[in-house]
């Protein structure tokens, strides 16, 4: 029993080490960091924060990332819920290919489609707004929110739906007013992931959002961990990525038992 | 209202009227306006202007001053100034897609190859703006105002299409006042340096370090002296993909006075996994006496270099007595490489951004900003140097005529990336001097034989 | 009753289908056609060149050394990691704090992970070896990600400590659904916690597993970030940690040789393809039924 709660502890040591490290990082001098890696900051340096936030734009970035990702999410969980719904309870000709064709999705590797996708979104002359990332971050996200929706549609009963239809209810009031409630664990399950996936996209903004004024907390990020490479303001990348983690460590932290009633859903199919 | 009276106007109280000019909207996008000694390179005054700029060791600042002259002399044109890194992902499909930005400075890890660029047909021919009067003296031409070498390093296949902007030079970099203060000199051959070392060694502190992540780093110091010791003619067997020109005796040595750092423990522990940020901070901290860098060291090392420390560059020292190069024979290239795209919208504008770029203006400020010389003529007149910089100029100016510099690297990338790796393996000790060669020999010999890629002679 | 569900079915799946065939599929079928031609990312044209850059790919050492450590990572990361998420998922049980934690990894993106961890394994002032020589096994410490013995080793410890939360949660989600009575009458019957684990929990849980080994085999085929941002070189050092979405994009952005990697990014789709399908054979078994 003690052994267990040893290796218990252990691994929780080894997970948040580095995250509690980068924080402290953070209030550190530049010199403390590297002379006294595990040193506790001899002040807390506030202004490694107001250096990131303002200098290094993370406040700019983290406004636009809001908006692209709040954006996207919910057009990718409508949208998302929407095609795994069809494909789940309906039988109809291609239904099969359909599901594969965007399940397959999961498995392109990005950057393979980069620059196609630049001429895409460049010929519809969305490159750097925030309508065409959101539409972009919502393509992309759609295979996993099927597949992930799909299994947990099919697990729903069917009773319910059945009594409503008897009740005359249309094709879309079922959707919207029985089958979407009941599958709301899942959708948040799925929503969470979405979230955690697109805060931390990195390649297509990377290509789709040229302007430094439009950048994501990510590309932002990069930029930082690259500049300080020239300019040595370490203190200020470990602020940086700090404003990078907290959003989505808080936003974890009060959903995570939704989180994790969403998979107990999802698993057991 | 026509572009000249515009453009004198302007000249002469370019903020104010500003507002007052706004009647005209003809030739908005017209790429050229009237060609008149005021705006030799006919630039349309109302074309916005778009220009990217790599931020990294130098910053933007100074081109950020180029653009504000430009929107002194057309008040009515947009500037859009866009600082960043990686340029190359951000700039490619800008490139496919045939709209580029004005003005680019194709530099800094990430950027977008030049040999592609230019196999492509995507830049335009700078000759105009070589020919065009000077920013600061129409008498003289833009070409006349830059250093020897800067104009054929960006000429490909007769045209020049790429000017770089900072001119380089590679060193061995050590702290003036930690070696005054151990009575140190800097070693004028490699025999003397080993002797330093072991000196330096007995000190408790380690005679070198290295920035092993990035292992082009040893390169510089590596090429440098078989360079010296081969003369020039090895230089061009090189580049030019000769057959054993990496076998080579002068080669060999270089590479096995390298590898003797490795060999006799010179080499602080732990270098091979640092990156340039990283080693370039041990070895401010003294924890290292040596670090092999660019010119550019100074500058990016501004923040962090404790007071008194007194960075200075030395040549690379003499491999042998009998060297065919002399002694201040320092390896030299020049970067920040600025380009206009064939394509761009506003090439006329592009030009003239650049000719105000390369003015005495900009370049000192560039100098002031940087710490690094830019390849303007005269940029450092009446300028006190910081102490590194100050020995990089004295080492341009102790090397004369004797300045060489290497192209392979940016001809043939997967040459470059071979070296790399097998400097890297050289400096660990898992290779010798002449597995060094045979492998590098055989990625040349490889870029030799691969007909896919185009090839290039000096 | 059922009138119009076409109707409903094609204004349900017309909008998303759109937006994933533009900005999706569409891109993937041009990167295709690139595949067999020699673009080089910038011109305008491209010279169909047939299977060529195929043909080039099983020659080139360093993509064929990227297939070796893929091939490795394959093996030893959904290994590591399902064994080391299962055995917490079944010492976490009622501890859920444990877990909350553990899941902390999973929210960081990719390029975060590797600054982290650059400044653990680096040789004189990171946490790794501060820690070893702590605890006085000074003699341990190394160059981490110089050696080529370790390097690939220390990409894949930090592939295996990114994920091993989210599986801990997925796995005891699983195992909060096992029916209590199955348990209390293995313990009845005295069964060993170690066989219970074993022979009553493993086969249960067995879907999520199966899912885990899939998904895990798909990151292992990628590891581009980790190691373009970690490594030495990076890929090094001289190559030992080379991966394939590392040459993709070496090939396609540093050497224009767009059309290579291309053909690269497509033989990576069907490897991942054919191991997805593999895995999901592999572990096929009889599923558990519960009476």
């Amino acid at each position: 029993m003690k052994m267990k709660h040893l290796v218990l502890t252990l691994w929780a040591f080894v997970v948040t080490t580095p995250l509690l490290w980068a924080f402290m990082s953070s209030f550190k001098t530049d010199s403390e960091i590297f002379d006294s890696p595990w040193a506790l900051p001899s002040a807390v340096r506030v202004e490694n924060w107001g250096r990131a936030w303002e200098q290094a734009s993370m406040g700019k970035y983290l406004l636009n990332t809001v908006i692209i990702v709040g954006g996207a999410l919910v057009l990718t969980m409508l949208l998302g819920a929407l095609v795994a719904y069809c494909l789940a309870r309906y039988t109809f000709p291609g239904n099969r290919a359909i599901y594969y064709t965007l399940v397959a999705g999961m498995l392109f590797p990005v950057f393979l489609a980069l620059v196609p996708l630049f001429f895409v979104v460049n010929q519809l002359g969305m490159l750097g707004t925030y309508h065409g990332l959101i539409l972009v971050y919502a393509a992309y996200a759609l295979p996993f929110t099927v597949f992930f929706l799909h299994g947990f549609f099919r697990s729903l009963p069917s009773a319910v739906a059945e009594a409503a239809f008897i009740d005359g209810a249309s094709h879309t009031g079922v959707f919207f007013r029985v089958m979407l409630p009941m599958a709301r664990p899942g959708m948040v399950s799925v929503a969470i992931f979405n979230f955690v996936g697109l805060w931390n996209q990195y390649l297509l903004p990377l290509v789709l959002n040229p302007d430094p004024d439009g950048y994501v907390l990510t590309q932002g990020l990069a930029a930082l961990a690259i500049s300080q490479g020239y300019k040595s303001d370490w203190s200020g990348l470990f602020a940086g990525l700090s404003i990078a983690i907290l959003p989505v460590l808080v936003a974890y932290l009060l959903f995570q038992r939704q989180i994790r009633a969403g998979l107990t859903a999802g698993a057991v199919k | 209202m026509n572009p000249t009276r515009r453009v004198l106007l302007a000249g002469a109280a370019a903020a104010t009227l500003a507002g007052c000019a706004t009647s005209g909207t003809d030739n908005d996008n017209a790429s050229k306006g009237n060609k008149t000694p005021e705006n030799p390179l006919g630039v349309p005054a109302e074309s916005a202007l778009e220009v990217v700029i790599f931020k990294g060791g130098y910053g933007d600042d100074y081109a950020l001053k180029a653009g504000s002259l430009y929107k002194q002399k057309f008040p009515k044109a947009a500037v859009d100034h866009k600082g960043i890194q990686r340029v190359g992902e951000v700039l490619q499909p800008r490139f496919v897609a045939d709209s580029p930005p004005d003005v680019v400075d194709n530099s800094g890890a990430g950027r977008l190859d030049l040999a592609t660029l230019v196999a492509s047909g995507k830049l335009t021919d700078l000759k105009e703006l070589l020919d065009a009067p000077s920013y600061d003296d129409p008498a003289k031409k833009v070409r006349d105002t830059l250093m020897p070498g800067v104009i054929e390093e960006g000429t490909f296949d007769g045209k020049a299409l790429i000017l770089n902007y900072s001119s380089v030079l590679w060193g061995i970099w050590y702290s003036k006042s930690l070696f005054a203060k151990n009575g140190w000199t800097y070693p004028k051959t490699w025999a003397d340096m080993l002797a330093l070392c072991e000196q330096i060694k007995g000190k408790g502190i380690a005679p070198w370090t290295w920035q092993g992540k990035y292992p082009e780093y040893i390169n510089d110091p590596l090429i440098s002296m078989a360079a010296k010791a081969g003369g020039f003619e090895l230089v061009k067997a090189i580049d030019n993909l000769e057959a054993n020109a990496w076998k080579s005796p002068a080669m060999i040595a270089a590479a096995e006075a390298i590898y003797q750092l490795a060999v006799k423990g010179y080499i602080m522990p732990g270098s091979e996994a640092l990156s340039h940020t990283e080693a370039q901070n041990a070895w401010c901290k003294g924890q290292a006496a040596f670090i092999p860098c660019g010119s550019w060291l100074e500058g990016e090392q501004q923040a962090v270099t404790p007071a008194g420390f007194d960075m200075v560059m030395g040549t690379v020292p003499a491999l042998t007595a009998s060297d065919k190069l002399p002694n201040g024979a320092v390896m030299a290239a020049s970067s920040e490489s600025f380009l206009v795209p064939a394509k761009a919208k506003n090439p006329q504008g592009g030009l003239e951004f650049l000719r105000m770029l390369f003015s005495k203006q900009v370049s000192k400020s560039f100098v002031e900003s940087a710490k690094a010389l830019p390849v303007v003529n005269g940029a450092t007149e009446g300028l006190t140097l910081t102490s590194g910089l100050g020995s990089v100029g004295e080492a341009q100016k102790a090397a004369g005529a004797n300045i060489f510099g290497f192209r392979f690297r940016t001809w043939y990338a997967p040459l470059s990336k071979a070296l790399d790796d097998a400097s890297g393996e050289l400096l660990t000790k898992r290779i010798n001097p002449a597995q060094w060669a045979e492998r590098v020999q055989k990625a040349a010999d490889d870029v030799a034989k691969d007909s896919s890629v185009k090839k290039h002679r000096r | 009753m059922r009138h119009g569900k076409y109707r409903f079915l094609a204004g349900a799946m017309a909008l998303p289908l759109l937006l994933y065939g533009v900005f999706v599929l569409w891109p993937y079928v041009q990167a295709f056609y690139l595949a067999f031609t020699d673009w080089n990312g910038l011109s305008s044209g491209a010279k169909f060149t047939g299977t060529e850059n195929f043909t080039k790919l099983f020659s080139d050492p360093l993509f064929l050394a990227a297939l070796r450590h893929n091939g490795l990572m394959l093996v030893a990361v959904p290994l590591g990691t399902i064994a080391i998420a299962l055995f917490l998922s079944a010492a976490t049980q009622r501890t859920k704090v444990y877990r909350v934690v553990y899941f902390f990894p999973q929210l960081l993106s990719v390029a975060i992970i590797a600054v982290l961890w650059q400044f653990i394994y680096t040789p004189n002032s990171g946490l790794l070896n501060g820690l070893l020589r702590g605890i006085g096994l000074g003699s341990w410490a190394k160059s981490w990600l110089a050696e080529p013995n370790f390097a690939l080793i220390a990409v894949m410890v930090v592939m295996v400590w990114s994920a091993v939360g989210f599986y801990v949660v997925l796995f005891t989600a699983a195992m909060e659904s096992i029916p209590g009575d199955i348990m209390e009458a293995a313990l009845i019957d005295g069964a060993s916690p170690a066989r219970i684990f074993w022979r009553i929990t493993v086969p249960l849980i067995w879907d999520s597993v199966q899912v885990a080994f899939v998904y895990l085999g798909i990151a292992a085929l990628d590891g581009f970030a980790l190691v373009q941002i970690m490594t030495v070189g990076p890929g090094g050092p001289d190559g030992s940690t080379e991966v394939m979405g590392l040459g993709l994009w070496r090939n396609a952005f540093t050497y224009g040789k767009f059309g290579y990697a291309c053909a690269m990014g497509v033989t990576i789709f069907f490897l991942t393809l054919s191991i997805a399908a593999l895995f999901l054979k592999a572990t096929k078994r009889d599923q558990v039924e519960l009476a």
